[in-house]
């Protein structure tokens, strides 16, 4: 049943070219409150894109959790896309704050577990990370954060691409939507907006691979 | 050694004023005596890598590692002057010394540019640069190559002898270098090599930046520019005068600042902008901008016939160093080492000029060789890079000390 109480803006533009908040709707403290086993999150109706929007269902978190989506549009034909977000041996290619990756576990398929070590200057030093879902017919990925030294207790993220229906050869649209819980002393909208930040960074760096990619390949 | 002069040292608060004074200037005292027959060695050590480098490149590389992983003291200085000539031409060397270590972190980011008499047709004013990078070095780097000739260039195109001038020519020279490290990937000459994180992600470069803090010194002013946590203190009468303050993102102006761009200041490890950097300005980080600015804070102090000395480093040290320690530190190894020597070096003592390192641009410090640093501020700067790492500092440790007392 959806949950009524979660604000559902109007149709917005796929790509926030801001830098400022997250752009998740609030899952106030309401829906915090009423949230059941099996509730339906409805948090980001009206920012994910219709065909995309399933792979991005999930429960309504509870209290003490918060989830968020982030919408990328990249001139790039979806195949392009894809080719590059679903190499999870090999996040560098497009994520940035990566300073090296390592698998512990798993050659790239379901199961493979990755050690993560982060660059300097961020408040995280590694995370591990098992692939949990390679849908290479629907471009659906997802993975779990299981370790490593950060702040970001039970992580899941889900990215999914697709053609823009727009231009559906020459464009494509990218969702990572991602749940996690509220670390001790922090609020969901401060975790939002941390989140946010590095996931808003890294789509845009795999808007920027994949284009050109794309044109190499012409 | 240093662990127990430490020791000593933290006992200071406890004790009654006069005593602490006593107390922390035997401390200091005695870690200069440990520090005087370290530093030897360490000098006789570093001669003798310098030696190995003609012979065995890789064996420098197997001894860098081992350096690395026992986490040792080093001390990093190569390149020589750019107006290098006969000794008896050359200008008055400022009197300064310069250490810089990678410490706990894994990789140094950290780097030091020293120019003296950097300026064309301006005699006497020396340049000092200590850059704090993040992300990785390339930033860091290409502020010690280029940092002190755009400061030129805005000076000569400022054509104002008065030092009111000297804020606009920090403002655009800051500005100059945030645009060079955005363009850095797209503009970067093909020869210099390659950073590392250009070799895993070309042209994807935005989560980079740097800190900066800049002194100018002639002989009637010492100018500081600052973006970052790095920071410049002036000794005057054994006082210690910031000269910066640091860029963190709590600063209640700068969190308003931040704020009123539609930023958030989240305390995630720490105050961090969008909790994601510790630092509110800073060169380069694109994808923080325009929460996180390259604007630098500029101040003009005006050279009494107090001033002792000028201490430059990054955060490593004043993390867990504070102002008035180093300055006692800086104190004890003036007096240990007596009155200034004439700022001139002796002809007949040259030393062996400095090995592969300078030749491939990747040295820690630049603009200097080892020859041309003064004893008692290089006893000084190691000495607080080691008080530093005794105290557990977490990150590269950069520092240089500059002798400003007058009486040549």
């Amino acid at each position: 049943m959806p949950c009524l109480q979660a604000s559902s803006p109007g149709s917005m533009p796929y790509q926030h070219h801001g830098r400022g908040v997250g752009c998740a709707a609030e899952a106030g403290a309401a829906v915090g409150a009423s949230a059941g086993t099996g509730t339906r999150c409805g948090a980001h109706d009206g920012e994910v894109p219709a065909e995309a929007a399933r792979h991005h269902e999930h429960a309504a978190p509870g209290p003490g959790r918060c989830c968020s989506a982030v919408v990328q549009r990249v001139a790039a034909p979806a195949e392009a896309v894809w080719s590059v977000v679903r190499r999870f041996d090999q996040p560098q290619a497009y994520k940035r704050f990566v300073r090296s990756c390592a698998l512990l576990a798993g050659d790239g398929g379901v199961g493979t577990l990755r050690e993560v070590r982060v660059v300097s200057g961020l408040p995280a030093a590694s995370s591990r990370e098992r692939l949990e879902v390679l849908d290479d017919e629907s471009h659906v990925l997802s993975f779990r954060v299981v370790g490593g030294e950060h702040r970001l207790q039970n992580y899941l993220s889900v990215t999914t691409v697709h053609p823009s229906p727009a231009a559906p050869d020459a464009a494509t649209v990218v969702v990572e939507s991602y749940v996690v819980d509220v670390p001790p002393g922090n609020t969901p909208e401060d975790t939002r907006v941390f989140v946010d930040t590095i996931v808003k960074c890294n789509l845009q760096s795999l808007a920027t691979t994949a284009e050109k990619l794309a044109l190499a390949a012409v | 050694m240093a662990e127990i002069c430490c020791e000593e040292a933290k006992s200071t608060p406890a004790t009654a004023v006069a005593a602490a004074s006593v107390s922390a200037t035997a401390a200091a005292a005695a870690a200069v005596a440990v520090a005087s027959s370290a530093l030897e060695r360490r000098r006789r050590r570093l001669e003798m890598r310098r030696f190995r480098v003609a012979s065995d490149p890789e064996e420098l590389v197997a001894e860098d590692v081992r350096a690395a992983k026992r986490q040792r003291l080093a001390r990093t200085l190569s390149g020589s002057c750019p107006d290098a000539g006969s000794d008896s031409d050359r200008p008055a060397l400022p009197r300064y010394g310069v250490t810089s270590v990678c410490g706990r972190r894994r990789e140094m980011e950290d780097t030091v540019s020293i120019r003296p008499d950097f300026l064309p047709g301006t005699s006497k004013h020396n340049f000092f640069g200590v850059f704090d990078g993040h992300g990785c070095s390339h930033v860091a780097t290409m502020c010690q190559d280029n940092m002190h000739e755009v400061v030129a260039d805005e000076h000569t195109k400022a054509a104002s002898g008065e030092e009111t001038a000297w804020k606009g020519v920090m403002e655009r020279s800051f500005s100059r270098l945030d645009e060079q490290a955005a363009s850095w990937a797209t503009s970067r000459s093909r020869d210099e090599p390659a950073c590392r994180c250009e070799q895993q992600m070309p042209l994807r470069c935005d989560h980079v930046g740097s800190t900066a803090v800049v002194a100018v010194v002639s002989p009637s002013h010492v100018v500081v520019a600052n973006a970052g946590d790095s920071r410049a203190v002036l000794s005057r009468g054994g006082v210690p005068v910031p000269l910066s303050v640091d860029h963190k993102p709590d600063r209640p102006d700068e969190l308003a600042r931040i704020e009123a761009a539609g930023g958030r200041v989240i305390y995630w490890d720490g105050a961090r902008v969008l909790g994601v950097l510790a630092m509110s300005r800073a060169i380069g980080d694109r994808y923080l901008k325009p929460f996180v600015s390259s604007e630098p804070e500029v101040t003009v102090t005006e050279r009494t016939d107090d001033d002792e000395c000028l201490i430059l480093a990054s955060d490593g040290l004043w993390d867990v160093v504070t102002n008035e320690m180093a300055c006692e530190v800086v104190r004890a190894c003036f007096r240990s080492n007596g009155p200034p020597a004439p700022a001139a070096r002796p002809n007949g003592v040259a030393l062996p000029a400095a090995g592969a390192g300078a030749e491939d641009g990747s040295a820690v410090v630049k603009g200097v060789g080892k020859e041309d640093s003064d004893k008692a501020c290089s006893d000084a700067a190691m000495l607080l890079a080691k008080l530093a790492l005794a105290r557990r500092s977490a990150d590269n440790v950069s520092v240089v000390v500059v002798d400003l007392r007058r009486g040549i």
